[in-house]
């Protein structure tokens, strides 16, 4: 029996047992579009291409599983490209699949052509461009293994129309060329690991930096053990929060340019760093000659070009993380570090006395509210900027998954359309999606597709008529010479939302619990607006360039 | 570019847009490759790409470990001058004049080079060898009037590898 290459497709997909795609269909996809209107597969029509992207980083973010993109060719193929680079930065499984023009018009700039697989090569982990139909089957199941696999990331599928129109049998279908990869030896990892292990237990004054790649490891509970067993402090990066309990006793926050003055200040006075799944991007050290300059450093890294890239490392060891841990756990000593914990517990009373509201003012305070008027295992979206650093301090994440964040690449208007995809990855859960007015804008074409389909997710949208992160710096850094920051207040969110059929309330920052609870209450989409002033900034934060300790607390610092 | 020379020798696979990746990997970062040669193996699945770079050697070792991250690439070696054997070919296009005529006779006594073409006014020289060779030809034949030249770029091949 024939079956042509969308059928193979949509039957590989369900193979993989994808259950949501997000897309956007053109002239090129229309015989997947024809293939999907009989289901399983629930395609969610996003209002634009790069809210799809976004949606599916979104759903693989909240459920650890693949999500599944869509778009035609050209512009279709084009809008998807900041969704695939914010994924490529977070490690974030996806798969994205676009239309291509028939293989006789490639090269010939075709209508709706463009060369996708070109323009995404650094963006991606790997891409497929299907030139044969024998080949559509095993191509998708390597991508969809390559998208979890190891350090997981974006993989492209390059779709030609006539290939989704020819057809093969089942026998006619060909494998891949098998990549021969020469597995290099990683050394002897249990001797790497003795001395890791060694290192620790000595250590007087050690520290756990957890890094996003715990939680992409299915590693949380080991490292929860470790953490106990070794009775070590933790700090997390951005990507790393959630992995263990926010209330964990040892949970010290996070560091970095926007991180807590806590975290910052014990990592510089560390003597020994076991660093797990981290990257050291420069948003988590600052400056990296003054970054913890008393440790010897330990890292932990199933990618081998993570290792020793930012921060010199005197115990690396490339590994599966979860086997690392596995293995690490059983050498691990308890030690009764009193001292080191006594100094950690007075710098935390000092450091909570100075920053009340973990130094986010009213807006932290809100966010707060809103959690606890939320249920417990509610999931929170951040956009980028005020309200991005205002968030992930403020919100307690109780597991891995409980907060996302595009931390990586800081894509403003990332926190709507992921908020969708979360949603479609649980729907039982409840999601909460933080922007500010800026990101909130630029995939505000959402609100449709949220409308549409009755997607009760809870929009937060502080509203300051600024770019607020841009406008601290500008005022901070650059003598307060404000520069196109100015959103300007005419805009009436309210009228927008009710325009786009979704219920909406506006409130002001100080004055925000009938909203709250008018939000929480909905069993609907709601947006609820927030007035802020714009000088309502977020301290502390390390001026660009410096280093971690050199934070400024406030304006006239 | 300052630092050593590196050789880089890469197992692919065969396949179209391996060779724009591994490219990439370069580009990306501001580093020039010099030269690049690229062909089939005995194993028509998997080609050999040797390239040469100019940079320190913990650019190098970054480099190979984003090669090996490429899901095409198989296997990259470094290679030394004094582990390996290195060869490049070089085509010399001259014109010719009475006097340059003598001297690129002696120029093929000399070095070996072999007359693969001539014609009235212009001659095209072949020459193979290591890497100081190839310059050395270079440097005598150059006040003869040489038109323009095409080289293949290193290819090496590890004394101990092919042999595990």
């Amino acid at each position: 029996m024939k079956k042509n290459g969308a059928e193979i497709l949509l039957q590989t997909l369900r193979d993989q047992e994808v259950d949501v795609i997000f897309g956007y269909p053109g002239a090129n996809t229309l015989s997947i579009y024809d293939g999907l209107r009989q289901g399983p597969i629930r395609h969610y029509l996003m209002r634009h291409e790069q809210a799809a992207a976004h949606a599916a980083d979104g759903y693989a973010r909240a459920t650890g599983k693949v999500g599944v993109c869509l778009a035609t060719s050209g512009p279709g193929a084009t809008n998807l490209v900041t969704g695939i680079a914010t994924a490529y930065m977070d490690s974030s499984p996806v798969v994205a699949l676009t239309g291509q023009v028939p293989t006789n018009f490639l090269g010939s700039d075709a209508f709706q052509e463009t060369d996708i697989i070109g323009i995404t090569l650094p963006i991606t982990k790997h891409s497929f461009l299907i030139n044969d139909v024998r080949e559509m089957k095993s191509s998708l199941h390597e991508a969809f293994k390559l998208a979890r696999c190891s350090r997981p990331g974006p993989v492209l599928v390059d779709l030609p129309r006539d290939i989704l129109t020819a057809t093969c049998s089942d026998d006619e279908e060909r494998g891949l060329l098998k990549t021969k990869k020469v597995q290099n030896g990683n050394g002897n990892p249990s001797e790497q690991l003795q001395k890791i292990a060694r290192a620790l237990n000595q250590a007087e004054r050690p520290v756990i930096i957890i890094g996003g790649g715990v939680k992409l490891s299915n590693a949380c509970a080991e490292m929860g053990d470790l953490i106990e067993k070794g009775q070590i402090p933790f700090v997390n990066t951005m990507m790393g929060i959630g992995s263990i309990h926010d209330g964990n006793g040892f949970n010290l926050g996070f560091i970095g340019t926007h991180g807590f003055e806590l975290s910052n200040r014990i990592v510089h006075q560390s003597d020994f760093i076991l660093a797990v799944g981290t990257r050291f991007s420069d948003r988590s050290t600052s400056d990296v000659d003054e970054f913890a300059p008393l440790a010897t450093v330990a890292q932990i890294d199933i990618d081998p070009t993570s290792i020793g890239k930012n921060i010199k490392t005197a115990l690396p060891l490339v590994s599966d993380i979860h086997k690392a841990l596995t293995q690490l756990l059983p050498l691990v000593e308890g030690k009764d570090r009193a001292e080191w914990l006594q100094r950690i517990r007075r710098e935390k009373e000092q450091t909570e006395q100075r920053n009340c509201y973990n130094g986010c003012g009213e807006p932290g305070r809100l966010i707060s509210t809103i959690q606890d008027a939320m249920p417990t295992s509610t999931t929170a979206v951040t956009d980028v900027g005020l309200n991005q650093i205002w968030a992930v301090r403020s919100w307690k994440a109780r597991t891995p998954r409980a907060l996302l964040t595009s931390g990586g690449m800081g894509t403003m208007g990332f926190s709507v359309p992921a908020a969708i995809g979360a949603k479609m990855g649980n729907p039982e859960s409840e999601v909460v999606s933080f922007s500010g007015d800026g990101g909130f804008l630029m995939n505000v074409q959402e609100l449709a597709t949220i409308s549409y389909y009755n997607i009760p997710i809870k929009m937060v949208v502080f509203n300051n008529g600024h770019l607020g992160m841009i406008r601290q710096i500008q005022d901070l850094f650059f003598e307060n010479r404000l520069s196109s920051c100015d959103l300007g207040s005419h805009i009436d969110m309210i009228a927008i939302a009710k325009g786009f059929g979704i219920e909406a309330k506006r409130v002001a920052v100080t004055h925000p619990n009938e909203g709250i609870e008018q939000m929480a209450a909905s069993n609907g989409p709601f947006l609820l607006e927030v007035l802020v002033d714009p000088e309502n900034y977020v301290f502390p934060i390390i001026p660009p360039g410096r280093s971690n300790m050199e934070m400024i607390f406030g304006r006239s610092d | 570019m300052s630092g050593e020379e590196h050789i880089i020798s890469i197992l692919v696979s065969n396949r179209p847009g391996v060779l724009s990746r591994v490219a990439g990997v370069f580009g990306r970062q501001g580093y020039n490759i010099e030269s690049l040669c690229v062909a089939e193996t005995l194993d028509p699945e998997v080609s050999r790409i040797t390239l040469v770079s100019h940079a320190n050697s913990a650019f190098t070792e970054k480099i190979k470990k984003q090669l090996e991250k490429l899901v095409d690439v198989i296997e990259v070696t470094q290679l030394t001058e004094a582990q390996s054997i290195q060869r490049e070919m070089i085509l010399i296009g001259l014109t010719l004049s009475p006097d340059v005529r003598h001297e690129i006779m002696r120029a093929i006594d000399l070095f070996g080079c072999k007359l693969v073409f001539i014609q009235s006014n212009h001659c095209i020289l072949e020459a193979a060898g290591d890497k100081d060779t190839i310059n050395t030809i270079l440097n005598y034949l150059k006040p003869f009037g040489i038109a323009e030249i095409a080289r293949t770029g290193a290819i090496a091949l590890g004394q101990k590898s092919a042999f595990h």
